[in-house]
């Protein structure tokens, strides 16, 4: 019995989808879409026990992230877990300030129903670069947004489905917690390849009193640290000159949203205009914004840097047709661009890197993730001790475990 | 593990790597070294090995390895959960003698410290950039930041700024078959697993901290610390409900019982609290200088709204201090009442504080101990202490009794059993209350991952049925577990 049939049996036709299909890089020959947590641990016992293997999937915005993966045949769609373990709807706690949410959810509609269900007193802490992402994707990813830091940050537990099909859950509800390993750390950012999320307890963060948007002219990164770490400062990008057009900037400078209480956002913005000449803005140059991190001219590089580094690292990215942006005091950069010299100067930074977006043959030739060569080892161990069989995104991460 | 090795050749090797005078062995010597915070738990090492640097560590790592002898990190020893004891007749790496601070760099905001640098001795280090570092275990005067990093290490201001996990960069470690690696990086986005965050909290089973790379964060502008005065901890504890339920997010939210208010002013940390009180709550906001001044209105108002008799703000710091040493002196302040401190450690979700909080006071009194209760409340971080006296048996047996019972309600409650002080020996019977055999495993992965021969600090964090030290609270025969 072929292993789509074995998941139909098990799941029920409906679940199943035999026709062919297409992720980023691969061509599979059909895809799975399990509901529950119970669902999902049947089907990956199924594709574990016929030694196939999956491309795991929440909303598709990130489908190019990573090195194809052609030995897996079988699409696994995570956008249909939209129930959380034992109690089965989305628990929002407002009193506490947490919240147990399913994977498959949009952040989008999650974020709506935080706002309803708490009065507005607090929020979820993600801003996503696609409206379609799901929660699930956007731990798998740990993808930075604007607003709000590292998912680290916020996540307090989470259950996952291991690629035998078992259950395992690790953190909890608490916002503060040492019992055992910090696993959640672990399966976040690790593109769906040791665990497939399948509920997260996040902590909710309060909505900010006020918020407002402005423009640091800054000719280079670094110029723009200082005014990206006023204590209001959420959400920063420094946009070459190129991008800066876009927001009708003559020149490089910083999109910045200042938001908390309203004396400290009025004081900072006072602050952002006396030193440093900023200019109001229209708050929906967020959204533009985030349009440029997800846009894809042909490669997408995120570099990590000292703050103090992001300058020389623009620098040497440089070239006509590529455009940055940076988070600044976050020491975070990415370089859109065509050209794929852009991929060597990188790598000449010393920086750890990783590339978010690239065709298809640089994706199949090149190593997408900078970083150590001497953390291999010790991350193909991971893989070995949580996906031995390589059931989950084979050949997709680091040194293509 | 194989036969027992000839013992007098494993600290010949020792001290080939480090000098002789660098190696304890003897019975006084290894004595101190039996237990850490939690005092009723110990191990005698086989030997105590002092390096100096990261390449000694390793070498002492190998030769632990060729002699099949298991080896435990550790640092000032102020741990309370039984993390640093050598089980297995282990050698330990005491890494007090790597104390230095390698690099602070302001403009970037981090600093490269060794795993013995004191971790106040940090943020004094950092005060003339304006900057600090963030976690404030109350051991912060003794305590290490190799310890601070095995433990995930907390304290008081945890509730604004997190734990260790999230102010370590980069490590240096040293992996159980003696090999270097570097994890992280200073601007602390890896591009592949997160491994600074797998090895933070992992209570040194996964190899040996040598070097730490840590954020510092800017001094706020503006602090303001208040002394809300309740009739009860109840009381207390609703109003810490009622500020977390507004969106405000303090800095540190902390409840002193009355119990612990009694000893405090019966002892040298005498603040000035007032003793026929229920609780008070020490509320402190830091910020922006236009906002912080509100916030604390705020705060107040909620404060007297919950049934505070009075709140105080602090005029200046020397009153902010005083305030504060009714908090971080309670455990100095316990050595009067008795000449053990058992402090358990759980955590509740906020919500459920005041009925949790009555129900760890009944239990105290059921079992007729001396249970008082400081603890970080803005966390639903618990800490119910009991004095007591272990060479009296049966008392002990309540001590234990009542533990156990605490971290049950604890987890029916939707909580865990440890917030900050880890698992260690103390607690590792007691994962079975909140992870399945499955969730366990899936822990045990990572475990062999780095360390496949469980050489590293072994015996901690897992259950294990080799020791049954519930069913015998007085045993301390930890040195006859074998290695696993």
């Amino acid at each position: 019995m072929s292993v789509l049939a074995a998941l139909a049996r098990e799941l029920g036709e409906a679940q199943v989808g035999s026709t062919p299909a297409r992720d980023s890089s691969s061509e599979l020959d059909g895809s799975v879409r399990p509901r529950t947590g119970e669902e999902l641990a049947t089907a990956l016992g199924v594709v574990a026990a016929a030694r196939a293997s999956v491309v795991v999937r929440g909303g598709g915005s990130w489908d190019g992230l990573g090195h194809p993966m052609p030995r897996a045949r079988i699409l696994l769609e995570t956008a249909g877990l939209q129930s959380v373990p034992e109690r089965g709807d989305p628990e929002i706690d407002s009193e506490d300030g947490v919240a147990h949410l399913p994977a498959g959810a949009s952040v989008s509609w999650i974020s709506e129903r935080v706002r309803k269900e708490t009065g507005g007193t607090w929020e979820l802490p993600f801003d996503p670069v696609a409206p379609t992402a799901t929660l699930g994707g956007c731990l798998a990813t740990a993808s930075p947004g604007f607003c709000f830091g590292h998912p680290r940050d916020v996540v307090l537990g989470l259950e996952t489905v291991l690629a035998t099909g078992v259950r395992v859950r690790c953190g909890g509800r608490v916002v503060k917690n040492v019992t055992g390993y910090d696993l959640a750390k672990l399966y976040l950012g690790s593109l769906g390849t040791l665990g497939v999320i399948e509920a997260a307890w996040i902590r909710l963060l309060p909505t900010p009193e006020k918020t407002a948007c402005w423009w640091v002219p800054a000719a280079d990164p670094s110029q723009a640290v200082e005014p990206a770490r006023r204590s209001s400062a959420r959400a920063a990008a420094w946009l070459s000159a190129g991008l800066a057009r876009e927001l009708e900037a003559p020149r490089a400078g910083m999109f910045l949203e200042l938001a908390g209480d309203a004396p400290a956002v009025k004081a900072d913005g006072d602050w952002l205009a006396r030193q440093h000449a900023a200019e109001k803005l229209d708050p929906a140059g967020l959204d533009r914004v985030r349009e440029m991190r997800a846009r894809n001219p042909g490669l997408r590089v995120r570099v990590s840097a000292r703050p103090s580094a992001l300058t020389r690292v623009a620098a040497g990215l440089s070239a006509p047709g590529t455009e940055i942006l940076a988070q600044p005091a976050r020491g975070l950069l990415w370089a859109l661009s065509q050209d794929e010299a852009v991929l060597a100067a990188v790598e000449r930074s010393g920086e750890s890197y990783l590339v978010e977006a690239a065709p298809q043959a640089v994706r199949e030739a090149r190593e997408l993730f900078g970083e150590s060569q001497a953390l291999r080892p010790l991350q193909a161990a991971l893989k070995a001790q949580y996906d031995p069989t390589g059931v989950l995104n084979p050949g997709r991460f680091a040194g293509r475990i | 593990m194989g036969p027992t090795p000839n013992p007098s050749s494993l600290e010949a090797s020792l001290r080939d790597v480090v000098g002789a005078d660098q190696v304890l062995t003897r019975p006084e010597e290894l004595f101190v070294y039996e237990v850490d915070g939690l005092t009723h738990h110990s191990a005698r090492p086989r030997a105590v090995v002092l390096p100096a640097t990261t390449e000694e560590v390793a070498r002492v790592v190998k030769v632990c390895r060729r002699h099949e002898v298991p080896f435990v990190p550790r640092g000032a020893g102020t741990g309370l959960s039984g993390g640093a004891l050598a089980l297995g007749r282990g050698v330990i790496i005491e890494c007090a003698r790597m104390n230095s601070i390698l690099q602070i760099e302001p403009e970037d905001r981090y600093a490269v410290v060794q795993p013995g640098v004191v971790n106040t001795d940090l943020s004094k280090a950092v005060l003339h950039h304006g900057l600090f570092y963030a976690p404030d275990p109350s051991s912060q005067l003794v305590c290490t930041l190799g310890g601070n990093v095995a433990e995930n290490s907390g304290g008081p201001h945890t509730l604004k700024y997190g734990t260790t996990t999230d102010h370590v960069l980069a490590l240096e470690l040293v992996l159980p078959d003696g090999s270097v690696v570097r994890l992280g990086s200073p601007s602390g986005w890896p591009a592949g697993y997160d491994l600074v965050g797998a090895v933070v909290g992992s209570e040194g089973t996964l190899g040996v901290v040598t070097e730490a790379t840590v954020r510092l964060s800017p001094i706020p502008e503006r602090t303001e610390t208040l002394l809300g005065i309740f009739p009860d901890v109840v009381s207390a504890c609703r109003a810490v409900g009622a500020i977390i339920r507004s969106g405000l997010v303090p800095a540190a939210m902390e409840i002193v019982d009355r119990r612990t208010i009694e000893a405090v002013e019966a002892s040298v940390y005498a603040a000035g609290l007032p003793t026929d009180a229920g609780a008070v709550l020490i509320m402190e906001l830091d910020g922006a200088a236009v906002a912080v001044g509100a916030q604390a209105e705020r705060t107040r108002a909620l404060s007297l709204a919950e049934g505070a008799r009075d709140v105080q703000v602090a005029r200046d710091e020397q009153e902010r201090q005083r305030f504060w040493r009714a908090r971080k002196g309670a455990f100095g302040a316990m050595g009067r009442l008795a000449p053990d401190l058992y402090v358990n450690d759980a955590v509740v979700p906020r919500r459920k504080l005041p009925e949790i909080l009555e129900a760890v006071c009944a239990i105290g009194d059921r079992l007729g101990l001396r249970l008082s209760n400081v603890f970080h409340a803005g966390d639903g971080n618990l800490h119910p202490n009991i004095s007591f006296d272990r060479r009296d048996a049966d008392e002990l047996a309540r001590v234990l009794q009542a533990g156990e019972e605490i971290l049950r309600l604890c987890v029916e409650a939707g909580g865990v059993i440890s917030g900050e002080h880890g698992i260690g020996t103390e607690k590792r019977e007691y994962m079975g209350l909140l992870f399945s055999d499955d969730d366990l495993e899936a822990m045990k992965k990572l475990r062999a991952a780095f360390d496949p021969t469980l050489a590293c600090n072994p015996g901690k964090l897992f259950p294990t049925t080799r020791i049954c030290f519930e069913a015998n609270p007085k045993a301390r025969g930890y040195d006859q577990v074998p290695f696993e």
